[in-house]
């Protein structure tokens, strides 16, 4: 195929960008986007705005701005971005990383010059593919009038909000008040709101029983899920049956005896019995994974195998917390992963907990998220949503019966 | 309902595909061929709610699972094919696919543990991962019709150029679904749309890539470059699905690991 001079131009023009943008790679290092923090994300993005506008009325007149809105800078941006991203899945992502690959800075694509003025290159030619839609929107297909827009506001909220995007981690300590967290850069920063864990809670998952092999430190695939007493597996060739199954156990520190035991700490263990399918060799105990009050205890198959149970799984977790808002308004949340708590521009999620105590942990770790472009990028997603549902329904929907060749 | 099962269900399915296959190649009624065709779909996604059942969650986590969907998925995708455009070879396509992803999943058994990891526990798991998978069996069906033209004799129709333009719409507009239902899942789980993950990254280079071909396909009249695009479109699928997990740069660096 030969490449038409249109397309040659317009490629040349995103190999000009790649290399404008890693020369400022190498000359000033990566892109920081603070300089975007309100006002001026939202002053540089109108002005940008306006310049589309402008290039959309002007295009007529001036060669080279027609140029920015025809077909093959269409093309052209796309391939750019589908180059750089492949680029970007290849490189492995790194913020420490040294040598070549870091000075071009494709180890650090969303803060690379490149890869930023392509993204607004692209953002560009779908700006003007916006504009181009309203003034024939009679001739365009729905979905992609509605997909145009939705890349648009998606990449503008992105590009331009960038700077406003605000993550505070903060560990709240039970019945413990806090307004401090840490930033993603480290800085000390002070909420809006005054944050109180009042209770943090945990479903795990039943136990799991696992065959460990000393000799090559591995742990077998299969496992026994002991949802219930009696449930069996067999693993490695020993028939294992969970002969008794305590959620709350523990023991004394002179003995190998569990019993059920109502307090912090407490750990779950389950009786087993062994039976080796081959020998007919048998073996019983207790197995625990411990907590951190009780040491772990297996129970030994021969000179090699031990049956082992890891630490159970987090079924769901939540953190029972009091907010005060600056009000003095008193709110209360139950913060889960996937249940954020909404306090205006701010989302306070679920991050983590004190995994050594596991379910008796005294503490919660929330991050909490400013985010001033939520609503623009979540209307646009759910644009793009309309788009791909519109896209679907349409497809092949002009053609009749009748002329399909068979 | 247990993984073990699922070679008589398979094969109960295959029959009926199979059936379905021959039938529309004997240029049977399409009621025939499609009841034929839907029953063993019906067949295997009695399975896949089977598995549902007993693993008490989505069975939907593992890359086992994830196969599942896409042999049931492309079953029903040669079905629509069929019922739209009556070519008489893609149900033969199809039953062909999933018959191999049926294959890799028996000799490949999992274990399958009922444990969903609380970020996975949302309302967006289900469709995201459904949508996913059925664009995935579409962009399937029609790289195998692109290779078919591709590699004739003979230049492709306007015609059959057409049902791969609507193939790749149909599986754009999937594609898009499952993307934003992953970035309003992900904001809901972490607080950010979008974070260059490396299964977002090759998931973005995917969605650009049949963007493009959407793109120039009303100016390229070149069928070579049409068909080669829509293949390295789907290479930079497959390297979404599972090819991440064996490339070096994306090793340790995703939450997307199953």
């Amino acid at each position: 195929m030969t490449l038409k001079w249109g397309y040659k131009r317009a490629f040349v023009r995103c190999a000009l960008l790649f290399a404008a943008g890693t020369a400022l790679q190498i000359v000033f290092g990566d892109l920081n986007n603070e300089f975007l923090r309100y006002p001026w994300g939202l002053i540089i993005a109108v002005n940008y705005l306006y310049l589309l506008v402008l290039i959309h009325f002007q295009k007529s007149r001036w060669t080279w701005l027609g140029q920015l809105a025809d077909h093959y800078a269409c093309t052209s941006s796309l391939g750019a971005m589908i180059a750089m991203t492949i680029l970007f899945g290849l490189t492995r992502q790194d913020p420490s990383a040294e040598g070549l690959w870091a000075t071009l800075g494709f180890t650090r694509m969303t803060s690379s010059w490149a890869f930023n003025i392509l993204l607004l290159y692209f953002t560009t030619t779908t700006g003007l593919a916006v504009l181009e839609d309203m003034a024939h929107i009679r001739q365009r297909r729905v979905a992609a009038v509605l997909s145009h827009f939705a890349v648009f506001v998606v990449l503008v909220a992105g590009i331009f909000g960038s700077g406003d995007k605000l993550r505070v981690t903060v560990t709240t300590q039970q019945g413990q008040a806090t307004h401090w967290g840490v930033s993603r850069s480290g800085e000390q920063v002070e909420l809006p709101f005054v944050l109180t864990l009042d209770e943090f809670r945990m479903e795990e998952y039943a136990p799991k029983l696992y065959v460990l092999d000393a000799m090559n430190q591995t742990s077998s695939r299969e496992f026994l899920s002991v949802e219930e007493n009696g449930a069996q597996a067999t693993i490695d060739g020993w028939l294992l049956t969970a002969t008794q199954s305590l959620d709350m156990a523990g023991r004394m520190p002179d003995s190998d005896e569990y019993r059920a035991m109502e307090h912090i700490g407490a750990a779950p263990a389950v009786y087993v019995h062994a039976r080796n399918q081959r020998t007919g060799a048998q073996r019983e105990g207790w197995v625990s994974c411990g907590s951190f009050v009780f040491e772990p205890s297996y129970l030994f198959l021969d000179d090699r195998l031990a049956v082992a149970m890891p630490r159970r799984e987090a079924k769901h977790y939540l953190s029972r917390m009091n907010v005060v808002t600056e009000d003095g308004e008193h709110l209360n949340f139950d913060i889960e992963v996937n249940h954020p708590a909404r306090i205006g521009a701010w989302r306070i999620y679920q991050m983590g907990y004190d995994t050594e105590r596991g379910r008796w942990s005294e503490l919660s770790i929330v991050e909490c998220v400013r985010d001033g472009w939520y609503s623009a990028i979540h209307i646009a997603l759910w644009t793009m949503l309309a788009a791909g549902v519109v896209m679907f329904l349409t497809a092949g929907g002009r053609r009749k019966r009748k002329e399909v060749v068979k | 309902m247990t993984w073990e099962q699922l070679i008589w269900y398979a094969a109960a399915a295959v029959i009926c595909w199979v059936a379905g296959a021959v039938m529309a190649f004997r240029g049977k009624p399409a009621w025939m061929t499609t009841t034929s065709s839907l029953a063993g779909s019906a067949i295997f996604m009695a399975f896949i709610i089977g598995m549902w059942i007993a693993l008490e969650r989505p069975p939907m986590r593992t890359m086992g699972e994830t196969r599942l969907w896409y042999s049931f998925f492309l079953s029903l995708a040669g079905v629509a094919v069929y019922v739209r455009w009556r070519y008489k070879w893609i149900l033969s396509f199809s039953t062909l696919m999933s018959v191999v992803f049926i294959c890799v999943n028996l000799l490949k058994p999992e274990i399958h543990s009922k444990s969903l990891m609380p970020a996975l526990q949302s309302v967006w798991f289900v469709p995201h991962v459904i949508v996913y998978m059925f664009a995935y069996a579409m962009m399937g069906a029609v790289t195998l019709f692109a290779l078919y033209l591709w590699l004739r004799k003979y230049d492709a129709t306007d015609d059959e150029l057409k049902v791969c333009d609507n193939l790749v719409r149909i599986g754009w507009a999937f594609l898009t679904l499952g993307m934003i239902m992953g970035a309003l899942w992900a904001k809901q789980a972490w607080g950010d749309f979008w974070t260059w993950d490396p299964k977002e990254t090759w998931a973005a280079a995917t969605w650009l890539s049949y963007l493009l071909y959407l793109h120039i396909r009303g100016h390229v009249k070149d069928q070579n470059t049409l068909f080669a695009l829509l293949i390295f479109s789907f290479l930079l699928l497959q390297m979404c699905w599972y090819g991440i997990n064996y490339l070096p740069s994306a090793q340790g660096a995703s939450i997307h690991v199953y």
